[in-house]
């Protein structure tokens, strides 16, 4: 049955990036100020959705893999060395953007909520609609990286 | 999940294009009427003459009554196929510049001290899209609404 099909890990990787989420939310509660914020914050998450409608427009069904076991098995591969190589980058470049701007990331809320909805959004999509495997592993990769840099890194 | 998703649209794709277009212009239309939301409490605006209140939204919704009226369908309709390379590269560029533009554009509106020039300007971009939405059911069209969302949120992340 493709319902058994339900990925564990696009389980796994919203349940954290919910939770990062909600704790970058928490984080800069003391933060939100002024209704400037708030209105920073709702754009920021609202950000993806006109794109992805519009990457959904196009691309309606363009590149719409069947969900074999076969195209599972060609894809594992590139899509773990994938996963891993982005969490190494994207961990290694935000560290590299914190030292040399000497600013936290939870001092720019913003971005880190630009970051968080944008790939969340995406990985949706692209779950549902797409089921791009290597796609899949960047975007993972993107999330797995935010949660460790929040919840790890970042004294 | 997959087979959920899919029984639950047995429709074509030109239809599920035109659900999305219509998706992006609530969502635009929403995005408008935050962003007078916002200027109106945060620039605290005045009201200078009452009477300009009432008459703002009839100096874009008149004549797109009367365009509408007379005018036919200019394209033909959303395409039931792919698009080729050349054109989604095409109307990705025109979604970016049509972006800059507005991200300009909400920088003026955020200007405006007046609530009823405020209120006519919003009035004119959303008769626009109401232009848009029922004559121009096109990628152009798609494209210049994603455009317009898109510049809001810009201006609203990093310039507001």
């Amino acid at each position: 049955m493709k319902l058994k099909q339900v990925n564990t890990a696009f389980l796994v990787t919203t349940g954290v990036s919910v939770l990062v989420f909600i704790y970058l939310v928490f984080l800069g509660y003391d933060e939100i100020k002024t209704l400037k914020d708030v209105i920073k914050i709702i754009a920021s998450i609202l950000f993806p959705i006109p794109m992805l409608f519009f990457v959904r427009f196009i691309l309606i069904e363009h590149f719409l893999p069947q969900n074999t076991d076969e195209y599972k098995l060609k894809n594992q591969k590139p899509a773990t060395v994938l996963l891993i190589l982005t969490v190494i980058i994207s961990i290694s470049f935000m560290q590299l953007l914190e030292y040399v701007t000497s600013q936290k990331l939870e001092d720019n809320l913003i971005f880190a909520h630009l970051i968080n909805s944008a790939t969340i959004s995406s990985y949706v999509l692209n779950y549902i609609l797409y089921n791009n495997l290597r796609a899949n592993g960047i975007l993972s990769g993107v999330l797995l990286s935010l949660a460790i840099h929040v919840f790890f890194l970042s004294a | 999940m997959n087979l959920f998703f899919n029984n639950q649209n047995p429709k074509s794709n030109s239809s599920k294009r035109e659900l999305l277009f219509t998706f992006q212009s609530i969502i635009v239309t929403g995005l408008l009427a935050f962003t007078a939301i916002a200027f109106f409490v945060y620039n605290d605006l005045s009201i200078i003459k009452g009477i300009k209140v009432i008459f703002a939204p009839f100096l874009s919704v008149v004549p797109l009554l009367f365009i509408l009226s007379i005018l036919r369908d200019l394209q033909k309709g959303f395409l039931e196929g792919n698009y080729s390379k050349a054109e989604i590269i095409k109307f990705c560029i025109i979604t970016i510049a049509i972006t800059a533009a507005f991200t300009g554009i909400t920088f003026l509106l955020s200007k405006i001290d007046a609530l009823e020039i405020l209120l006519a300007a919003i009035m004119a971009i959303l008769s626009a899209i109401f232009f848009l939405k029922s004559k121009i059911k096109d990628i152009l069209g798609m494209s210049i609404v994603t455009g317009i969302a898109e510049g809001i949120i810009v201006y609203m992340i990093f310039l507001f």
